[in-house]
């Protein structure tokens, strides 16, 4: 079956058509949850919610751009839904950030371990971060999907990769010892 | 900035490719919510609309036998008459318009005096110069008159009552204007000596008074009263009436002729739409094929895609229906349901009762048989996951799981006859309660059967709603034959609405009915 024909029988909601489409991309939408997501939980969670909008507004695809960005799109927009209201840190008390001159090490560091500590940011952090580092929005297009203003984004972003970079460093001195 | 980008393309690198595997019962709760879903959407616009049609079928009906009944059409007109007979000035005024004007062309057409003077008691509305004329030609006629309506009426006036016939004139003066306009309105026509020309008005008059008779009990009251009066009027001009009624034979038989022929008309037209017996009771069996409109399994998701077929069995009982009328009636009964539906394409195995199947009950028992796809063993040697704790049976011949369930069913249907002579076809809808009985699951094999137990999923109090085609032959008046090929749609008979399994059951109800 063609990725149109797949399509097309799941806009009539034909069961089969709709667990070949989970098969086929439910990876792919299950990596996007786990790196906004807090937990492995919560990110199936947010695949169940995500995938079901998916196959409940599969016709208002209308075949532009690609359907796996179209899934995608859903997929990332159905979590910030989750997580943008949730701000579990406070922005007043945002200290100076310190520069990044040192260089890490980044060899050997375990994929599970990367993926942990971006779920351990504070959820606006995560969400700014993996929009903007692993997704290539922009600072504009990540306040207006947040509504926040861009400022915020540049220095959440930057709270971020101050918190990954000593999560790092603390990990590999670890190893090292 | 090293470090900026150091870190974010450490990250971008690490996770271009990332990809993970969700587990399975993620997508079990995706399945579970979409048919949730679905059944929600589903259900209750066919609960709706088939209640729907069942209803605007028994209003239309209601309402087109009203207005396409000819008898309750005269009411409404009399009840119309009976308003302005509460406000006597709109009912002098009716009548002006009905009669008055025949009177005054009958007037001007005669130039006999004593029709002028006859004119001037119209006029000027006055009772006594009327019960003053009594001895001159013209109040002879009008006494005529008075006894035709009087007796057309079927009023039986006692003695006493004439005597009061002064005083209830005077109580009654807008009436007793109505009957004196009337009457004049004959009798300047009878002036004429036409007696063709008579029998006309007379005819209205008649109708007019049947009507509020048999129709409207306050307004007949009050016409009798006048009647009395009028009669006391024939009474007191005794000597009259021998004359009267030789003239008046011819008249009076024509106007008792239209009395008949009404009462005939409504007589035909109540046997027309009025049921003579309005119970009915029918004893009837039917042979009922049972299946699901859709893939899925109420025994296992895992079955969804086995072949699966309806069983063919018998469902009988008793009905009782009652007509609204000729063409509506609405039945209700009770009947004893036996479905039957089974999974093939299967393997046996033993298993612990936690490894078997979810939706069926053991009893007490803890190593069950149990069922799975066919080539589930030779896919997963024992040993492996998932299926490691079921040894597998060998049995011969193809593996059939079969669920037998039985229903207690209390059917509520309307039944609307489009063709009512010998042979009648009518269209039927409505809604069954299933209250569950026994059910029970089972495997089969070449050789071998085994009872597993009952289906846990099933509701015991489900609904389904109903629509077939009647065929009737009617032996005798009281006594006919049925044929009702009938499709009920099961609404909610599983308590897990994820269960894709919706059942449907096609009955041919075949029984004699017998009126009563």
């Amino acid at each position: 079956m063609t990725l149109n024909e797949l399509i097309s029988q799941c806009k009539k909601r034909d069961a089969k058509a709709q667990a070949e489409l989970y098969k086929q991309y439910s990876s792919t939408l299950f990596a996007i949850c786990l790196r906004y997501s807090p937990n492995y939980v919560e990110a199936e969670d947010n695949l169940q919610d995500a995938f079901i909008t998916i196959l409940k507004k599969v016709e208002q695809f209308k075949g532009k751009g690609s359907f796996e960005g179209w899934m995608k799109r859903i997929t990332v927009n159905t979590v910030l839904q989750k997580y943008r209201k949730q701000r579990d840190f406070d922005i007043a008390k945002e200290e100076q950030i310190e520069d990044l001159n040192e260089e890490i090490e980044s060899n050997e560091i375990p994929l599970d371990f990367l993926l942990k500590i971006i779920q351990e940011l504070p959820s606006q952090y995560r969400l700014v971060f993996t929009l903007y580092v692993l997704d290539d929005y922009s600072h504009k297009e990540i306040a207006t999907m947040l509504g926040i203003s861009d400022g915020t984004s540049k220095s959440n972003l930057a709270r971020a990769r101050v918190i990954l970079k000593n999560k790092i460093e603390i990990y590999n001195n670890t190893n090292k010892a | 900035m090293k470090g900026k980008k150091q870190i974010d393309e450490l990250f971008k690198e690490r996770f271009k490719n990332f990809e993970a595997t969700p587990s399975s019962h993620v997508w079990d709760a995706i399945q579970a919510t979409l048919k949730k879903e679905e059944d929600d959407q589903k259900v209750i616009p066919i609960w709706w609309k088939l209640g729907g049609v069942a209803a605007l079928l028994a209003i239309l009906l209601t309402v087109g036998s009203i207005v396409f009944n000819p008898f309750d059409t005269t009411k409404n007109i009399t009840s119309e008459d009976a308003i302005p007979l509460d406000l006597p000035e709109m009912k002098k005024d009716l009548i002006n318009s009905d009669y008055i004007n025949k009177n005054e062309i009958a007037s001007e057409e005669i130039e006999n005096p004593s029709t002028k003077e006859s004119s001037e008691v119209v006029s000027e509305i006055d009772l006594v110069t009327s019960s003053d004329k009594e001895g001159d030609p013209l109040n002879i006629s009008n006494t005529k008159q008075d006894a035709v309506i009087a007796e057309s009426t079927s009023n039986k006036v006692s003695n006493s009552k004439k005597e009061k016939t002064n005083s209830i004139l005077k109580q009654n003066p807008p009436l007793e204007v109505i009957s004196e306009k009337e009457r004049i309105a004959v009798v300047a026509k009878k002036e004429t000596s036409e007696e063709v020309v008579i029998s006309k008005p007379n005819d209205g008059v008649i109708k007019k008074d049947i009507t509020l008779d048999e129709t409207a009990k306050p307004i007949a009251n009050e016409t009798n009263d006048s009647d009395i009066n009028k009669e006391g009027k024939a009474t007191d001009a005794k000597t009259k009436d021998d004359v009267i009624k030789s003239e008046e034979g011819l008249n009076k038989r024509s106007l008792l002729d239209v009395i008949k022929e009404n009462k005939v008309e409504k007589a035909v037209a109540k046997a027309s739409n009025i049921p003579d017996e309005r119970w009915d009771v029918a004893p009837n069996f039917a042979p009922v094929y049972y299946n699901s409109l859709s893939e899925g399994s109420s025994i296992d998701p895992s079955f969804s895609d086995n072949a699966k077929s309806g069983g063919v069995n018998l469902s009988y009982g008793v009905q009782v229906s009652y007509a609204i009328n000729n063409r509506l009636s609405v039945r209700s009964g009770i009947s004893n349901v036996d479905l039957s539906y089974a999974t093939s394409g299967l393997e046996l195995g033993t298993a612990p009762v936690s490894e078997a199947l979810k939706s069926i009950d053991y009893g007490e028992r803890q190593v069950v048989t149990t069922a799975v796809d066919k080539g589930t063993f030779s896919n997963n040697p024992p040993g492996g996951n998932p299926f490691g704790n079921i040894t597998p049976k060998s049995t011969s011949g193809d593996v059939k799981l079969v669920q037998d369930i039985n229903y207690y069913e209390i059917p509520l249907e309307l039944k609307y006859a489009v063709l009512d002579s010998k042979f009648g076809v009518n269209i039927i809808g409505g809604l069954s309660t299933m209250l569950l009985g026994k059910n029970e699951v089972y495997v089969q094999a070449d050789g071998f059967e085994e009872a597993l137990g009952n289906a846990t999923n099933l509701s015991s109090i489900s609904f389904s709603t109903n629509l077939g085609v009647g065929f009737d032959y009617k032996i005798t008046r009281k006594l006919r034959f049925n044929l009702e090929p009938m499709f009920k749609y099961q609404l909610n008979p599983y308590t897990d609405s994820s269960v894709n399994f919706k059942p449907y059951y096609i009955g041919v109800y075949t029984g004699l009915s017998l009126k009563f």
